[in-house]
């Protein structure tokens, strides 16, 4: 059978030949040509070809005006287009020049992008739920900044007031904030599994706007009697890892801490609760949890987190205020219900809020190293000014008009700037590759960040910015120059006179100074983060490795828990190669939360804004922390549930309750009806994270504290993690076959994860710093050798009139640093203008830092002074060969 | 009379060459099998316009049997006797200038 061409192309070719008598002849040369080519290379190739054939014919017939009814006369657009194809033609005639301008266009474009990706869902992306603008989160208010969870959770039983009265919400619904501080047993799927479950209120995800991809959503009656029974629904991951992604798992059973829990659903891939909630926090299932009001049994305190969906046309300023006249009703109803307050900001504002800051931050040194891009390649554009003069000289002489020179001139830009844009691409690539994985960052939303076609097309806009501005002030030179002089003046441009110089030095002073405004956003995040790391967190996070225990049997007691604990932590203490052990219910910089407190004997003004961070400690646990009694003793196996209740305070919770007193035998309550006796003091551990101060905190034994039950084991040993993970492992089940042990980590993994959204940070700009720094180096260079070839003959003649080499070299020496500290100058300026948006993000080190400001000063001067030492070298050189040859 | 370009004194000769069959295509495969260079089919169709414009070249369309062209017919190209008068012209100045440059000119 004959190959038949694509109809499509056939048809555009016929229709472009309409008017030409030649016409059919034509189509039939093409089809002749793409049947042979068919035989020979195959259909499919033919047909690429014939499609290449015709667009090039009937191209090239429309550049001509040749196109049946096209307008003979040369249209604009075909004007353009054959600008365009000369342009071309001249990029690939000297490729070298613009491959490193594409390049550097790159760099800057690149950095840009991969910030214009990280922002994405921070800034304008919409979260991913049904109309996320409706979405408000509700937490009580803070006042120090410095909330520990408690603080910020609101009351189970404001929930249920607030559905009750409220008019603002159509919805609103929330879930347990502490749910990480509880893990699931999986049992009877081969090794036992530990789980996370958030829990959360049966309407939650009706308020997300987030349906089960398989299965069905929580009910009322899911949350309402036996709660350790009730049914699970399946995130997608868990789905995909535990299930191999089959649908009928829905309506099967699984195993969890003994009770058989039914699935009702399966969670889409695109609602990632951990992700967007509790960034860092691994989440596999979702359970219902119970709202209920005041007092009922089953009553759940401080521990929600609220989300509301707005009624339609409801402000968030008309939902607050109708929020507070609810609350103020409820504290004049009930006299001394507390926790009665509630905080309302957007959902989007609640989760990149925080981030905004550092966003900032690396928008403003994106754009630093943008302009610093224009400036480089500006400059480069003005040396290489005088040959392109020659040329474009003896167009304008044979006629050509400026406005089509100059269009040729940005056009070929453009095509830089579009080859720019694909290297700044794959740049931004690499970038983004720096950011570590979501589970090791506190910041949610990570997995969403990639650079997709909206990345692209902001890539290609930016870099055909760049390239065009930087390219517009040499094209104007290079066409308005004088084609009497230029011509005249052989291949390469004279002397080109005192006001390029200007332009070019002005320039050079324009990138210090931004070079300089861009080093010392990246020294003062340096020092930063060096101070964090020089913060003593007051533990030892080095040799120490963590597991969570849940254990599998049920206790009756909390001396019950603590026996049992006791047998697990002395067979592990028994392995070879530990050196201690201990058991806290949640480690530092992981969960958070916080209890109110009285003192017996102080008056209790103020009792809510007292809060102290609770740690169920067992006796083994601070020296295996390394954490120091700074007075009193310790915790013993014999504080047991039988006798006194103890409780140790940290150093800045005792100055703060107890002044300069010694705080040793005093009596505190916490909730319960028993009076806490501080038996010690222990050295501050910065819980929240190396920037957040101590606080308040208070460690209770295990035996007098019930149910927690679900701990934190940490090891501390010298040896390698797998080896001691696998020994410990082996330890622990031996007293418990069926407690989950695989996962541990160490915890330095969880000082590193603390420090990770400054570390990344950090690592993008200095990223742009070095190319900051490369490009302005390579921007002096550039200028001064350019100078200094274009001046030899002023040289040689003021040589010869008597000035040594050394005078030579000095005077342009003396040059470079005159330039290099006024740029350094307007960059301190600039610095310093900068302060408001880098206060956030400092520590330890003031906006206005002077070491770091002398720091960049000495290094950019000395960049610039090296930089000039080849072209200053060159200068003196040539001007002792003339004194040799005359 | 019309001036010649390099490029038209080959495409003209190359028409001479075809003997019955002076069409575009086999023009184009004897351009580029023997004059050691790439010829797009734009710039032959454009040149063939241009040598009709001045007088060259004249084509007629015929009815072809060659089964590839799917019915099309064929441009047969004839060279008019200015094309032939331009044509021994070009050849005079070449051999004006190649005079007396055997040795150069000829390999060795």
């Amino acid at each position: 059978m004959t190959p038949r061409p694509p109809a499509r192309a056939t048809q555009i070719l016929e229709r472009s030949l309409r008017d030409d008598p030649a016409g059919p002849a034509i189509v039939g040369d093409v089809l002749e040509d793409f049947v042979r080519r068919a035989r020979d290379h195959g259909e499919a190739s033919a047909r690429r070809w014939y499609w290449q054939e015709v667009l090039r014919l009937v191209g090239r017939r429309w550049l001509r005006g040749h196109v049946a009814g096209a307008d003979p006369r040369p249209s604009r657009w075909r004007a353009f287009a054959t600008d365009a194809v000369h342009a071309s033609r001249t990029i690939r005639r000297s490729p070298g020049p613009a491959l490193f301008t594409a390049t550097v266009i790159g760099l800057g474009v690149g950095g840009a992008t991969a910030v214009f990706s990280v922002m994405k869902p921070f800034v304008w992306a919409p979260l991913p739920f049904e109309d996320p603008h409706e979405l408000v989160w509700i937490q009580n208010e803070v006042e120090d900044g410095e909330g520990s969870l408690s603080a910020l959770t609101v009351r189970s039983a404001n929930l249920y007031d607030l559905r009750a009265r409220g008019r603002s919400f159509e919805a609103l619904s929330g879930f347990n904030a502490f749910f990480d501080h509880a893990a699931y047993t999986l049992t009877g799927r081969g090794e036992p599994v530990r789980m996370a479950g958030a829990d959360v209120a049966h309407d939650f995800l009706d308020v997300l706007g987030v349906r089960p991809m398989y299965g069905r959503s929580f009910r009322p009656e899911d949350s309402q009697g036996d709660i350790g029974a009730a049914p699970v629904l399946l995130t997608h991951g868990l789905w995909t890892r535990l299930f191999g992604g089959d649908p009928a798992v829905v309506g099967s059973t699984l195993a969890l801490d003994g009770a058989s829990r039914e699935i009702i659903g399966v969670l889409p891939a695109s609602f990632d609760f951990s992700s967007v909630f509790s960034p860092g926090i691994s989440v596999d299932l979702l359970l219902p949890f119970p709202v209920i009001a005041d007092g009922d049994p089953g009553f759940q305190g401080n521990t929600l987190y609220l989300v509301g969906r707005l009624s339609p046309g409801v402000t968030v300023e008309a939902a607050q205020s109708e929020t507070d006249a609810i609350l103020n009703a409820l504290g004049e109803e009930t006299p001394g219900r507390w926790g009665l307050d509630a905080a309302l900001v957007p959902l989007a504002e609640y989760i990149g809020g925080p981030f905004r800051p550092t966003l900032f931050a690396l928008v403003g040194a994106a754009g630093l190293l943008l302009a610093i891009v224009c400036i480089n390649l500006s400059n480069l554009a003005l040396a290489r000014a005088p040959r392109r003069a020659r040329e474009v000289a003896v167009r304008k002489a044979l006629g050509a008009p400026r406005s089509r020179l100059i269009r040729e001139l940005l056009l070929e830009s453009v095509g830089v700037g579009i080859v720019g844009a694909l290297i700044g691409t794959a740049v931004a690539w690499a970038l983004i590759g720096l950011a570590p994985r979501a589970a090791d960052m506190n910041v949610p939303l990570l997995d969403t960040i990639t650079i997709d076609g909206g990345a692209l097309a902001f890539a290609i806009v930016l870099a055909v910015l760049t390239s065009s501005i930087a390219s517009t002030l040499p094209a104007l030179r290079v066409v308005d120059g004088s084609e009497a002089g230029t011509l005249r003046s052989g291949s390469r441009g004279q002397s080109s006179g005192r006001r390029e110089r200007k332009t070019r030095e002005a320039l050079i002073v324009a990138e210090v100074s931004f070079a300089f405004a861009l080093l010392v956003v990246c020294g003062l995040l340096g020092r930063s983060f060096a101070h964090v790391l020089d913060v003593d967190l007051g533990f030892e996070s080095s040799d120490a490795i963590a597991w969570q225990l849940a254990p599998s049997i049920p206790f009756e007691t909390a001396q019950a828990a603590a026996d049992h604990f006791d047998a697990l932590t002395d067979r592990v203490r028994e392995v070879s190669g530990v050196e201690a052990v201990g058991l806290v219910d949640a480690l530092p910089l992981g969960r958070n939360r916080a209890w109110p407190f009285s003192v017996i004997g102080q008056p209790e003004q103020a009792e809510e804004r007292r809060q102290a961070f609770p740690h169920i400690v067992d006796a083994g646990y601070l020296r295996a922390m390394h954490i120091e009694i700074a007075e009193g003793r310790d915790f013993a196996r014999s504080d047991a549930e039988a006798t006194d209740r103890v409780v140790i305070l940290n150093e800045s919770g005792a100055r703060q309750v107890f002044g300069t007193q010694s705080p040793i035998g005093e009596k505190m309550k916490f909730f319960g009806p028993w009076e806490w006796e501080v038996v010690g003091v222990a050295r501050d551990v910065r819980h929240v994270g190396p920037e957040t101060s101590a606080g308040i905190q208070a460690y209770f034994p295990i035996a007098q504290m019930r149910g927690f039950h679900t701990l934190d084991l940490v090891v501390r040993t010298s040896l390698d993690h797998t080896v001691a993970a696998a020994r410990v492992g082996e330890a622990l089940q031996v007293v418990d076959p069926s407690m989950p042990v695989r996962e541990t980590w160490t915890l330095e993994s969880t000082v590193d994860r603390s420090l990770s959204t400054r570390r990344f940070t950090l690592s993008v700009l200095l990223a742009f710093g070095v190319a900051a720094l490369l490009l302005a180096g390579l921007g002096v260079y550039g200028v001064l050798a350019y100078s200094v070839a274009e001046r030899e003959t002023e040289m040689r003649i003021r040589m010869a009139l008597g000035a040594t080499a050394a005078a030579v070299a000095t005077s342009l020496f003396g040059r470079t640093a005159f330039l290099a500290s006024v740029g350094i100058a307007l960059g301190a300026g600039a610095a310093a203008s900068l302060r408001g948006v880098l206060e956030p993000l400092l520590f330890g080190v003031r906006a206005l830092d002077p070491v770091t400001f002398g720091g960049i000063a000495l290094l950019l001067m000395a960049l610039a002074l090296l930089a000039a030492a080849g072209p200053a070298g060159r200068a003196a050189k040539s001007g002792s060969a003339l004194g040799a040859t005359e | 009379m019309a001036k010649l370009g390099e490029f038209e004194l080959l495409v003209l000769l190359s028409v001479l060459r075809q003997g019955d069959t002076p069409y575009a295509n086999r023009v184009r495969e004897d351009l580029e099998a023997h004059a050691r260079r790439r010829v797009t089919r734009g710039a032959l169709y454009g040149t063939l316009d241009r040598l009709t414009e001045k007088g060259f070249l004249e084509w007629t369309l015929d009815a072809s049997n060659v089964p590839e062209r799917g019915g099309h017919p064929m441009r047969r190209l004839t060279v008019t006797p200015d094309g032939l008068a331009a044509i021994r012209s070009a050849r005079e100045v070449l051999d004006t200038f190649f005079g007396g440059l055997d040795q150069l000119t000829e390999g060795a």
